[in-house]
């Protein structure tokens, strides 16, 4: 961080250009669903609370997670760096993380955060505690789902080298998808979403919460309490995936 | 011209090389082409038609802003900028020929490279499995086609333009990252122009192409200040088709698929296939009210 708080000037405008392209984003939606009026039965700003929970957690998750993107860790794997880093007296995974932080997705979650604060203006909710517990969950749940994936894509990279932009998918589109209300989807894209990569459970499930609707039907309402555990449970898999990479690697041999 | 012509080969193989980033990248469109055709349809469930859009139009704007993608984004530019900003530029200002020629010969290679292994099987395959609004006439491709290049010829444009901010100020990322999203928003790539409100959606379409990836804006030049009821979409060309709203086949019931989206009510898609009309007395329209 310091060697970019340098250039308070830089630091700023890119801070200011992330946020602006959020900001963008939730404008292009508003348009589009004022024109059509509602999606799934769901109002255009509630929908917009969810595009804000969306890129609050994946800003957070970024913000961390960014230097484990799969061609950023080939990169790291090509050159040799990792060699050093793991004759260090520090856990690779720590170093790896706090190496670079991009204050590029700092911008993103705090114009996630407020997006979120924006829209439930507009979509009438009244915070109480339990409100804006759930919010912070859906947040955390997200960004700990996301920093999951980027662990398990990292560690996969070790074994292949060569970075594969697939996970890109997982990490926006995965926002993407969570970022409309889930019963719209099919079976197929719902399933994906919400067990196996769980940021549809993340993001939808409490957000039904915080905006007081009461959900497809057959949906418990202690579900929104169990994505804490899931998310924890998910990086934890990310975790073991990155280990595993890790012991899969060998170097580059120079 | 040889020169320039092995260029465009070099460009063409350097594009094909690369099968693993091919089969990602046409993985990445095809995902977000299902989520938002499956959106596009959760949409259209309750409306016909919005801003003179159908579901039809709608989906072949989704197909051809992603078949369109590699083509008008390809992040070349931040090698030229880096070039530029450490100074390996020079040594292309030695070379034969003209800078600016040389790449524009090396990113038609490329360009042409995309069209045919993302572009048309992206298009093809959605043309069969969904109801697209694709030209089919001959003048219609001819216009479709030109509306390609002239994509193509856009985005290589404003991609030069970025990297060459580098000539001016190191810190040409910051140039990019604020110009990208207005043009982002105006190419239509987030949500079709059409549904912008009427002033900025006159504004939107000045705008001849994006950088980033739309077929929207190739297709939909249109003169602005038109009167206000509006012809039917051109997205990629569809008003190319030379359809007009409602004419033609009829719609599919919005829906969709059943792996892609609910279904709506008694009727999925492929159309053939419709439930039988609700029970009991019609509820439209309703009996005159009477006083008691």
């Amino acid at each position: 961080v310091r060697a970019t708080a340098r250039r308070p000037a830089h630091l700023a405008a890119r801070t200011l250009a992330a946020a602006l392209i959020v900001a963008i984003e939730v404008a292009g939606v508003m348009l589009m669903l004022d024109q059509f009026g509602s999606i799934g039965g769901w109002r255009p700003a509630e929908v917009v609370v969810l595009f804000g929970l969306g890129f609050a957690g994946q800003g957070l998750a970024l913000v961390f997670g960014d230097t484990l993107e799969a061609s950023k860790v080939s990169e790291l794997v090509r050159r040799g760096t990792f060699d050093q880093v793991l004759t260090r007296p520090a856990s690779p995974l720590g170093w790896v993380v706090a190496s670079y932080v991009d204050t590029r997705f700092v911008g993103r979650h705090l114009a996630g955060v407020a997006t979120v604060v924006w829209a439930a203006d507009r979509a009438g909710v009244a915070w109480t505690p339990g409100r804006a517990g759930l919010a912070a969950l859906a947040v955390a749940s997200a960004a700990t789902i996301i920093f999951g994936v980027l662990m398990a894509a990292a560690g996969f990279t070790f074994v292949t080298v060569q970075g594969s932009e697939a996970v890109n998918v997982l990490i926006y589109g995965g926002q993407y998808v969570a970022s409309y209300p889930m019963q719209i989807y099919g079976s197929a894209l719902r399933f994906l979403f919400t067990w196996l990569v769980p940021l549809g459970l993340a993001i939808y499930v409490p957000a039904l919460g915080v905006l007081g609707r009461p959900g497809p039907p057959g949906l418990p309402a202690w579900l929104a309490w169990l994505t804490a555990p899931v998310a924890l449970a998910f990086v934890a898999v990310g975790g073991l995936a990155w280990r595993a990479g890790i012991r899969h690697y060998v170097g580059t041999g120079s | 011209v040889r020169a320039y012509l092995a260029l465009l080969g070099a460009g063409f193989q350097r594009q094909n090389t690369y099968r693993l980033a091919l089969v990602a990248g046409l993985t990445t469109n095809a995902f977000f082409g299902v989520v938002r055709t499956a959106i596009f349809f959760a949409l259209y469930r309750e409306r016909d038609q919005v801003a003179g859009l159908d579901v039809a139009d709608a989906l072949t704007y989704v197909w051809v802003l992603e078949g369109l993608f590699a083509v008008v984004w390809a992040p070349w530019f931040w090698e030229l900028a880096e070039a530029i900003r450490s100074g390996e530029f020079i040594a292309e200002l030695l070379r034969p020929g003209d800078p600016y020629l040389r790449l524009a010969a090396f990113d038609l290679g490329r360009t042409l490279s995309v069209v045919a292994t993302r572009t048309v099987p992206t298009l093809t395959v959605a043309a069969l499995v969904l109801p697209l609004r694709l030209p089919g006439t001959l003048g219609g491709l001819a216009l479709l086609a030109v509306s390609l290049v002239l994509a193509a010829v856009v985005s290589f444009q404003l991609r030069f333009l970025f990297a060459s901010a580098a000539f001016w100020t190191p810190d040409y990322r910051s140039m990019f990252l604020f110009a990208f999203p207005v043009l982002w928003l105006a190419s239509g790539f987030v949500v079709p122009v059409d549904f912008f409100p009427e002033p900025a959606a006159g504004a939107g379409q000045l705008e001849p192409v994006d950088p980033a990836g739309d077929g929207a804006g190739a297709g939909g030049h249109r003169p602005v200040g038109r009167p206000h009821g509006r012809r039917p979409a051109r997205l990629g060309g569809g008003a190319v088709a030379g359809r007009s709203p409602g004419a033609g086949r009829g719609q599919p019931p919005a829906g969709g698929p059943w792996w892609l989206s609910t279904p709506a009510s008694t009727c999925g898609w492929p159309p053939p296939r419709c439930g039988p009309p609700p029970a009991g007395p019609p509820t439209w329209p309703p009996a005159p009210w009477r006083p008691r």
